[in-house]
């Protein structure tokens, strides 16, 4: 038994933050209708159009790893036929995910205002950098600028260097948590009043919003907060620290007196750590470099993922900074099954993943990969909408559904 | 969209923004704290007088909630809990796996309770598992969680967002979380356990990096304000800016219009001028050739100030946008105009101040901050009047510091 089963969920967009959101339905039961095009091809597939690439706008593993348990139909929204056909689908669907600019869905008159009139129970979810109004809306968006209006950008990296922002642009995936969630307490919400409605979400505002602590922090007291590396207000010490190997890392995190203490029986007592100026967190915080320093001396000698086990057993709070392969070999997120391996037809076996969600009743399921593009146009029109094979070949020869 | 829904929120503040999300969506969010209030009522504090109704954390991210003190870990305290439950839709807890339980207010004991309880537990590594007693705060878990190897310079350590990213993350993440659960019991009329991860839902900051990696391995490096071959992060006069110099069709139009406003105050140099755009790839520029876009660009941006070069972006449509601090977050026209920020009284200090309001702008029922934080204790009265306990009834509990 899925969650979502029963649900029908069709999205309209591109990119990254769009397909993560609906994954949450796709994954628990929901039926999850993507309309794309070749004319216009989603630049997550268009991203891995190299020459050792065979197989073109189906060859994209981003893609086919980001929009597993979906079906593609391909329709060339430039067509009036086309837009016909998304407005069918749209009568079909519950709910609606697009993450167009602000004027797509008016051009084509796909718009809320006139969806709404022929389907009031429709739940829409309009999501992009800026939102649907205000004198930015329109402004060219890509991912790095989430990050930097936001704050996010601003807040990472080193007080004496450049602002880094954390890996991979962070709206794109803070933004859909936040879309999945509104979603379903729109469903919950129609279910007990039979209204739909229409929710605009701009992915900037959603990073503002998580960072409510940064502008309540200048609001009330006029603070404007600056990056401080790994430094913590309350944690010393509180770092990334050397190890053995070729860029290999682990996090120490100490935050009181006797967890100093804990951290110090677990290295063995080490001279250094024995310093009375150590002893209280005012005193480590005074001699934080020097702090710093010698922790690092001590753990470069040690396998980090070795020291961080030996540490967590002595109750210490530390981990290892972890790569890729160490991810694929993590023994907890196996026993979680985060990774699941699915076979595609030109990829070969890929390693899919679920989120952070684990239902008792209704775990989360991984059958197909991200679709070729319009792999489900046929099944989609002809099971789902009652298209008759004749009328969907006379789309085809028209160039409609491609 | 959640009224009618009650939540106990005994979370600590990894998990804080999934019961403001809830509340401020609807749901009747009451924050279930320890007698004398959250340990992470901390610093800095309103005013800079130190006081746990104060604390600027606390009052971000407990916003439209109302508060009650309770130590369930007691035995008359677990009695009242399993009490509040009883009457709850939504628990959200955050102790580490089992802690509840010893204390007879876990997961099995709650359900027989309430059939009906959607219990959340939100933990570092997940409720069971080899690591599944491992400590961590935010930083052990970016770290573990693959973001931090790739975020920072390659001559310093990795490095984290110096505010906890992992629980940003995980507010959304828990709130969508409870609303599924709260969605199948619609279906089922049973409530159940969601078990959630702060380390799992760090992955998906990867946006599948690790799937491709086992395809096609690929070195993992952090290339600081260096995105791909090219420049990502740049110095302005007063800060730093976001500018990408990478091509393509959707770019090469915004470099273009760059130049021409270099050139307009003299510093597009004549080969830049003349450049041919239509032919431009960033992949194969050699080295040398990147230095020099590098050197041009960079030399008229360390001349500009942050705000008259977003202004000449948006007027230009250049891909361009500052790395905003908190204050010039405050002042976007944008932000503004879709009135993202609500002021909230604090009429018991003599002040009010700005928030950040729930952004969502929807057609159905209103969102949005409903009020200010709740100080420590201030619902005890009206929450334990609903369990039948007067006013000499809490002052007995107060003195056995139950509440």
């Amino acid at each position: 038994m899925g969650v979502f089963d029963g649900v029908k969920v069709l999205e309209l967009g591109a990119g990254a933050a769009g397909p993560v959101a609906t994954r949450y339905f796709a994954d628990h039961g929901a039926t999850v209708v993507r309309i794309e095009s070749s004319r216009r091809p989603d630049f997550l597939r268009v991203l891995f159009l190299t020459p050792e690439n065979p197989f073109g706008l189906n060859g994209s593993p981003m893609f086919v790893l980001m929009n597993p348990n979906k079906k593609s139909v391909a329709v060339d929204m430039s067509k009036p036929e086309g837009v016909e056909v998304a407005r069918r689908l749209i009568d079909w669907a519950d709910v609606v995910s697009e993450n167009f600019s602000p004027k797509a869905m008016a051009k084509w008159g796909l718009d809320y205002e006139s969806l709404r009139a022929r389907k009031p129970d429709l739940v829409m979810v309009s999501s992009c950098l800026f939102g649907q109004t205000g004198p930015q809306r329109m402004y060219p968006g890509f991912g790095g600028q989430g990050s930097a209006l936001s704050g996010f950008n601003q807040m990472a990296g080193w007080a004496d260097r450049a602002a880094v922002g954390p890996h991979a642009t962070i709206t794109d995936s803070l933004s859909p948590r936040y879309v999945a969630f509104l979603i379903t307490a729109a469903l919950l919400h129609r279910r007990r009043t039979g209204e739909g409605q229409h929710i605009d979400v701009s992915q900037i505002e959603t990073g503002v919003y998580s960072l409510s602590e940064m502008m309540v922090r200048f609001g009330a007291n006029g603070e404007v907060m600056e990056r401080r590396g790994n430094r913590d207000e309350r944690g010393v010490p509180h770092g990334v620290y050397p190890c053995r190997g070729e860029d290999r890392w682990i996090a120490i995190a100490v935050f009181s007196d006797p967890e100093w203490r804990l951290l110090r029986r677990a290295m063995g007592n080490p001279a250094f750590s024995e310093d009375p100026r150590f002893d209280s967190v005012a005193g480590r915080r005074a001699h934080e470099d020097e702090l710093d320093d010698s922790l690092g001396r001590w753990t470069r000698d040690h396998d980090a993922q070795e020291l961080a086990a030996s540490l967590q057993a002595e109750g210490v709070e530390a981990g290892p900074v972890q790569t890729y392969d160490d991810l694929l070999a993590d023994p907890q997120l196996a026993h979680r099954r985060h990774f699941a391996p699915l076979q595609h037809a030109h990829l070969g076996e890929l390693q899919f993943e679920n989120y952070g969600i684990r239902l008792s009743e209704a775990p989360p399921r991984l059958e197909t990969p991200g679709p070729d593009l319009g792999e489900h146009t046929r099944q989609v029109l002809g099971e789902l909408l009652g298209f008759d094979a004749a009328e969907i070949d006379r789309l085809v020869a028209g160039e409609v559904l491609v | 969209m959640l009224s009618g829904i009650r939540v106990l929120d005994l979370a600590d503040e990894s998990a804080w923004l999934a019961g403001k999300i809830l509340a401020e969506t609807g749901a009747d969010v009451v924050k279930v704290e320890r007698p004398g209030g959250d340990p992470g009522r901390v610093g800095p504090y309103l005013g800079e007088i130190e006081d746990p109704d104060r604390s600027l954390r606390w009052l971000a991210l407990n916003t439209s909630k109302r508060g009650v003190t309770l130590d369930w870990r007691s035995e008359k305290g677990a009695a009242m809990l399993r009490g509040l439950a009883e009457r709850a839709d939504v628990l959200i807890e955050t102790g580490a796996p089992g802690t509840l339980d010893a204390a007879g207010v876990g997961w099995e004991a709650l359900r027989q309770v309430n059939p009906r309880l959607v219990y959340c537990a939100v933990t570092p590594f997940g409720r069971t598992g080899p690591r599944a007693q491992w400590r961590a705060h935010d930083l052990v878990v970016v770290s573990m969680g693959g973001n931090a190897v790739m975020t920072g310079d390659a001559d310093r350590p990795p490095v984290r967002c110096s505010l906890p990213t992992a629980y940003l993350h995980a507010g959304p993440e828990v709130a969508a979380g409870v609303a599924m659960a709260l969605w199948s019991r619609e279906t089922t009329g049973l409530g159940q356990l969601v078990d959630i991860s702060l380390h799992e839902i760090q992955l998906s900051t990867l946006v599948t990096g690790p799937g491709q990696h086992a395809h096609a391995p690929r070195r993992q490096r952090r290339t600081g304000a260096v995105m791909g071959r090219t420049r990502e992060i740049w110095r302005a006069a007063d800060g730093w800016i976001s500018f990408g110099l990478r091509g393509g069709p959707a770019r090469i139009p915004n470099l273009v219009a760059t130049v021409a406003l270099m050139d307009e105050s003299g510093m597009a140099p004549e080969w830049l001028r003349s450049y041919d755009w239509e032919h431009y790839n960033h992949n194969t520029l050699s080295d040398e050739e990147i230095a020099r876009f590098e050197a041009a660009f960079g030399a008229f941006f360390a001349t500009k100030t942050r705000r008259f070069l977003y202004e000449e972006a948006l007027e230009r449509r250049m891909m361009l946008a500052p790395c905003n601090d908190a204050r010039e977050i405050s002042e976007q026209p944008q932000l503004r105009s879709r009135d993202l920020f609500t002021t909230v009284e604090y009429p018991e200090f003599a002040t009010a101040f700005e928030h950040p309001d729930f952004f969502a702008k929807n057609t159905g029922p209103r969102v949005g901050i409903r009020g200010r934080a709740p100080r420590v204790a201030e619902h005890n009265a009206e929450i334990y009047a609903e369990l039948g306990l007067g006013e000499s009834d809490l002052a007995g509990l107060s003195s056995e510091g139950v509440v």
